[in-house]
């Protein structure tokens, strides 16, 4: 038994002290980072980080943009890749290239979609957007200039990238439907609608809750879009995230304390939001669970 | 799990052979099910389409000159194809450079991310020493958290071991990069996952042969574990390809750069650079991309098909 945990402890040594390197250590220090004036003087001021965060419009808006991010993300990126997935599994001609196709976004770096989608943006009549727009007999309009419209357009590049894997998600789910399920309600002499909705929809409810989750999540990551595209959070702040306010209060402003503050709001989002999913999990385990074991 | 494979590759095969799934042959006999057929290929078209427009317009434009671009009547494609730039700009930037340095930086990613992570879970799913459960729970809260949230403190650290002095020439400046790729918890928990439907039996018989545990380890189970790895491998390299915020920080020699680094930084240079040219640059960083996924399609596409199923 000795021997076995030595061993065990040995495996573990090396990639433990690089997650405490890469990841323990600096949560810990940022914690305590939001209670200090920055981070080389380490002078205690207690609540004062928070205090000045929530005192910062920019702080106030990028709260605010977090949930516009998410109602868009789901607006515009949740249901397109339950669709892309289901047409995938159906459609059988030419299916290999469809799905390489589709997938082929998600392959380029999330830097070059933000300069590329950063460019069909822009503001002037000889770009992308607004030549489209005048084919179809618009005026000119300033797309990523515009801070109505900034949101919604990263949220656009965001699915362009994602919804081609997501979607191969969704098509192994939709493949792994039991087919005896779909011969049975044949025979019931049931239609295609009622057949997807009694039998397709619930077979699907456990991908179709965990993406959900996990597409809100990953809104709170949204850092080099708006850095990128807006840039650096613009228009006047209207595409400003937590996280890239964080960035730009520790490297441009230098506030170690603030950005560290910043930092722990987002972590407590988050932690409240993997508590719900857990909850939600456990109260829908039972029959649900064995189809997200899949 | 695996995207459904046919037989025989038929280049339009007959809706009287479609079998499984949620129309099959049976609902095509209707004519109302065979339009629905026609509308679903509709819609999967304008997707494609949607999908590859921006990749085209990237590469349209690129070729395009800066006259061009700017005059009043576009048309989509270059009036003119200017591919003379391609080697002017590869020389002023020396793209070269750019692309042996994101080698080199995939290539050790890759190999920090399968080995750490891997030892990791290993230990904490096979040979379970004492205090196991409370290091898998400390490396899934890390996980919930994104390491940029942390990025101040962690480059201090980093300075602190003197790896961000910017006169350091040497690929030796990559190493916090690389390990920064041992220590990912969703690798972790996708070789976790994988070592413990590991068939219990054949570890045990194998340590009972007298082969001690670092031979089961080597012999045993990493031959076994070649899908895994490989998966692994295939997100550590298409995510270190595209790394950002840290290689940003820390690579600021510019001779050290990786090629999305380099882009950044190209993009905030004064005067700017005229857009075609600009956009021919990330498409000199896209190709690599392309090329990678074209060879490796299906295994990058099932590796990527199996994600959901994890939290």
């Amino acid at each position: 038994m000795l021997k076995r945990n030595l061993f065990g402890w040995a495996l573990m040594l090396v990639p433990l002290s690089l997650f405490a390197f890469f990841v323990w250590v600096p949560m810990i220090r940022n914690f305590i980072l939001s209670f200090q004036d920055n981070y080389f003087d380490q002078n205690f001021v207690g609540f004062a980080n928070f205090q000045a965060i929530f005192a910062d419009p920019a702080f106030s808006k990028a709260v605010g943009n977090t949930f516009l991010y998410i109602l868009f993300s789901i607006l515009i990126g949740y249901l397109v890749p339950v669709l892309l997935g289901f047409l995938l599994s159906e459609v059988f001609h030419f299916s290999g290239i469809f799905r390489v196709l589709l997938y082929l976004p998600g392959m380029i770096s999330g830097i070059a979609v933000v300069f590329l989608f950063s460019t069909m943006y822009g503001d002037s009549s000889t770009d992308l957007f607004n030549v489209i727009l005048k084919a179809f007999g618009g005026e000119a309009h300033p797309w990523k200039g515009s801070t109505d419209w900034i949101i919604p357009l990263i949220v656009l590049a965001m699915t362009w990238r994602g919804a081609g894997s997501t979607a191969l998600i969704y098509l192994s789910s939709f493949q792994s439907i039991d087919e005896s399920m779909y011969e049975a309600a044949r025979m019931d002499g049931a239609t295609p609608w009622q057949r997807f909705l009694r039998i397709t929809i619930p077979s699907l409810k456990a991908t179709l809750i965990t993406l959900f989750v996990l597409q809100i999540i990953s809104v709170f990551q949204v850092f080099y879009e708006p850095l990128v595209i807006g840039p650096k959070g613009g228009p006047l702040n209207s595409s400003m995230s937590l996280l890239l306010l964080s960035y730009l209060y520790a490297f441009e402003d230098f506030e170690h304390g603030k950005s560290a503050a910043t930092a722990m709001v987002l972590v407590l989002i988050i932690a409240v939001f993997t508590l719900a999913y857990r909850l939600l999990l456990r109260a829908l385990d039972g029959g649900f669970k064995k189809g997200a074991k899949k | 799990m695996k995207p459904r494979r046919k037989e025989k590759k038929i280049l339009f095969p007959r809706m009287k052979d479609k079998r499984g799934g949620f129309f099959n042959f049976a609902d095509y006999r209707k004519t109302s099910n065979r339009v629905v057929y026609g509308v679903m290929v509709a819609f999967l078209l304008l997707f494609a389409f949607v999908a590859v427009f921006p990749i085209l317009f990237l590469f349209a434009s690129s070729m395009k000159s800066v006259a061009e671009i700017n005059s009043t009547t576009y048309t989509f494609w270059p009036r003119q194809w200017d591919f003379g730039k391609i080697s002017v700009l590869w020389t002023r930037f020396d793209f070269g450079r750019y692309y042996l340095n994101t080698l080199v930086y995939v290539i050790g990613a890759v190999i920090a991310a399968v080995v750490f992570n891997s030892l990791l879970a290993y230990a904490v799913a096979v040979v379970k020493p004492i205090g196991y459960k409370v290091i898998n729970v400390l490396v899934f809260l890390g996980y919930m958290v994104p390491t940029i949230l942390n990025i101040f403190p962690l480059l201090q650290e980093i300075r602190a071991f003197g790896f961000l002095d910017p006169d350091h020439q040497s690929y030796l400046t990559f190493l916090p990069l690389w390990l920064g790729f041992g220590a990912n918890a969703y690798y972790y928990m996708l070789f976790r996952d994988y070592f413990a439907r590991l068939p219990k039996g054949l570890v045990e018989a194998a340590s009972m042969d007298g082969a001690n545990q670092v031979q089961v380890f080597l012999r045993v189970v990493l031959p076994l574990s070649r899908p895994i790895i490989g998966i692994v491998a295939i997100f550590a390299m298409t995510a270190s390809y595209s790394d950002f915020l840290l290689p940003y920080c820390v690579l600021q020699q510019q001779e050290l750069q990786t090629i999305v680094v380099g882009i950044y930084n190209i993009s905030n240079t004064n005067p700017p650079l005229q857009m075609p040219d600009f956009l021919l640059l990330i498409l000199l960083s896209v190709i690599p991309q392309i090329i990678i996924f074209l060879i490796f399609q299906r295994q990058i596409m099932n590796a990527g098909a199996g994600k959901g199923s994890k939290e």
